[in-house]
């Protein structure tokens, strides 16, 4: 979907993307890590054709980014950090008038409401919204051109833990339904619970681009991963809780924990052996303190 | 889709109060209160005096001093001296001494010009008595000379013929506030304008719409026809309000004068500028309060030296001259020569032209700092 070759920019006399690469098969979700200033905001505005580069190559869907920028954008998407929409207009005001912009179906305007759950909320003003409500029409606004590839930059900055569950499940609906996603974000278990590939950049430069089983499973760890449906009650367990809705245990330990979610009544989704943690990978390859 | 984008940016300056009062309750407030407030300031009638006379010397003389000073419509004669202009005195043996002076006392707050043409109305009215009183003296002498003397003319209105040179009009206060605060009014479009094109390029929702291939200069087309239509909107309520509101309260109403067309000319080139330096301002500010800071010091700089405040006409040469360089002086020469001279549309089309390259310049050199701004995430 997308093939990313030698991309080189620079402001000045400051590389920010040094000869970059990478490769994102469609229908995947990525995950693009790196600490602040690696080059992650300067990749996406790339990708999504706001700033020029200097050298190399980007293809999206087969379509060269440098000859047909106009066509690239219209089937990209980028979700942005900060909520880029009109606190002043309805949430249907909103939608209307980015739909019109990009001339959006009205099949591709209801999916979007429905994806992100913005029924009931059309009439209400943007700035009433919750920051949860916000961030998800935020995700919708990028819905609207029924992308091929959607950009998340940060989605889930400063929500809290409900809203974040809910917005890193839509993304698993997206992949459903054949978009790929290009995903950033500072929370590692974020990445560990929803991408199925990831790229660790840092100076501009890719450092390492696998698929995240594989990354995690080269080091050899007794660690193991369980993710459960959403529930409050998890957090009154007294496990330790990679986020939300996912706990992090031994292999010791599993038994006893799979029994205590049985009696409690909160349902498993998905069981990961023999991983590392994420965090601890990428500040070993980093060469960094912290994230 | 563009329409879309002019109905979002309608609406989101329409459902801001505060832009909407300082569009147009402040303007209208302005033109009421500056227009009553400098109706005298501005008026041609009459200047009327104040004046209680104090007369000691109680001769024929003195007493024919103060009939003439009553007679005189330029005065009105005060009941006590405390609310009394001019306190005139008149000493006791003043008719007999030739030496003696008239005691004069002013009120503080009068100016040079109107003490100096008092002094003028008095000192006509005692030479007068005067001359009257030496030709009595002098009648049984020398008859002739007497009738000669007292067919003298001091009626100072009668030795001239006096025409007023139409070349130079000066407005009254409400042709100069109207005009001067539509102009001011204008320009305040700075406010939402840049509230709202700051917030959306800090929250890259600009950046976002340049993803979805909306070009800068729609963005900045779309952005400006509202604006457009508002400016238009402000100019005939604004002139509404000198022509229903301003005369009750016994100032003198607005009345055109000149050709509509001229005044819709005259307005489409003040919105293109007030557009343009506002566009300007909102794209290079780095916050909504950086821009409505600048915004609101530049205009009240250069309505200062445009004419709003101070009106051009008594401002000194130099002052006038840099007056020029201000795109709302512009604007108030076009309205001032369509309400006064009766100007035509091809009378103000050098206003006109002046205001609209400023502006289409303006708005050219706004695409290049937005366009570096969203590129280059300046």
């Amino acid at each position: 979907m997308l093939k990313v070759k030698n991309l080189t920019k620079r402001y000045g006399t400051k590389v920010a993307l040094d000869n970059l690469s990478l490769e994102i098969k469609k229908g995947s979700v990525f995950g693009l890590l790196g600490v602040n200033g690696a080059g992650k905001t300067t990749l996406l505005s790339i990708l999504n054709g706001l700033i020029d580069f200097d050298e190399g190559e980007v293809e999206v869907d087969g379509i060269s980014l440098k000859k047909e920028r106009k066509k690239v954008k219209s089937f990209s998407s980028i979700i942005p950090q900060h909520l880029a929409f009109y606190e002043n207009l309805t949430v249907k005001e909103n939608l209307d008038f980015f739909a019109s912009v990009q001339k959006a179906t009205q099949q591709d305007y209801e999916k979007a409401v429905e994806v992100n759950s913005l029924d009931a909320l059309l009439d209400q003003k943007a700035s009433t919204l919750s920051g949860g409500q916000k961030r998800r029409l935020n995700i919708a606004i990028g819905l609207l051109n029924n992308p091929k590839i959607i950009y998340f930059d940060e989605p889930t900055v400063g929500i809290d833990p409900k809203s974040r569950n809910e917005i890193l499940d839509s993304i698993k609906e997206y992949k459903q339904l054949g978009i790929t996603v290009v995903y950033t974000s500072h929370y590692m278990s974020e990445i560990e619970r929803i991408c199925d590939e990831v790229a660790i950049v840092n100076e501009g430069r890719v450092l390492e681009q696998d698929r995240l089983e594989n990354l995690l499973s080269n080091r050899v760890s007794d660690r193991v991963i369980v993710e459960c449906v959403y529930s409050e009650k998890l957090q009154t367990l007294g496990l330790t809780l990679l986020d939300s809705s996912s706990i992090v245990t031994t292999q010791e330990q599993l038994f006893e924990v799979l029994e205590l979610l049985q009696k409690s009544g909160i349902a498993l989704k998905h069981i990961r052996y023999g991983s590392t943690n994420l965090e601890k990978y990428f500040l070993e390859i980093t060469g960094e303190s912290s994230v | 889709m563009f329409s879309a984008m002019v109905k979002k940016e309608l609406l989101l300056v329409l459902r801001d109060k505060h832009a909407l009062m300082a569009l147009f309750v402040m303007p209208a407030l302005f033109i009421v209160i500056m227009s009553v407030a400098m109706r005298d300031q501005f008026s041609t009638k009459n200047i009327e005096f104040s004046l209680f006379v104090k007369d000691l010397d109680r001769s024929a003389m003195s007493q024919k001093v103060v009939d003439s000073l009553k007679k005189d419509t330029t005065f009105m004669l005060a009941s006590t001296k405390e609310d009394a202009d001019f306190l005139l005195e008149i000493p006791k043996n003043y008719a007999q001494e030739s030496n003696a002076t008239l005691h004069l006392l002013i009120q503080s707050s009068l100016q040079e010009n109107e003490i100096k043409a008092f002094e003028a109305i008095v000192a006509e009215y005692i030479y007068k008595a005067k001359f009257l009183a030496i030709t009595d003296t002098i009648e049984p002498f020398a008859p002739d000379v007497a009738k000669q003397f007292s067919s003298f003319e001091f009626d100072t209105q009668k030795l001239y013929k006096l025409e007023y040179n139409h070349t130079q009009l000066l407005p009254n206060s409400t042709q100069q506030s109207v005009p001067a605060w539509i102009v001011f009014g204008m320009f305040f479009i700075i406010i939402p304008m840049s509230t709202i094109y700051v917030n959306e390029r800090k929250q890259n929702t600009l950046a976002r719409l340049n993803s979805m291939n909306v070009s800068l200069f729609a963005m900045t087309l779309s952005k400006s026809i509202p604006y457009f239509f508002i400016n238009q909107v402000q100019v005939w309520i604004m002139i509404a309000v000198g022509i229903f509101i301003v005369p009750l309260f016994d100032t003198p109403a607005l009345e055109i004068n000149g050709s509509v067309f001229a005044v819709l000319e005259v307005a489409v080139g003040l919105s293109l500028s007030a557009i343009g330096v506002s566009t300007l301002i909102a794209v290079s500010a780095n916050s909504s309060e950086q821009a409505t800071t600048i915004g609101g010091i530049s205009n009240i700089l250069l309505g200062a030296i445009g004419g709003v405040m101070v009106p051009k006409f008594i401002m000194p040469e130099s002052m006038q001259n840099l007056a020029e360089l201000s795109p709302m002086s512009w604007g108030l020469d076009g309205f001032l020569d369509i309400f006064l001279s009766a100007a035509d549309s091809m009378s103000v089309f050098e206003d006109f032209a002046k205001l609209a390259t400023f502006g289409v310049v303006s708005l050219g050199l706004s695409m290049v700092i937005l366009h570096l701004r969203i590129t280059k995430g300046l």
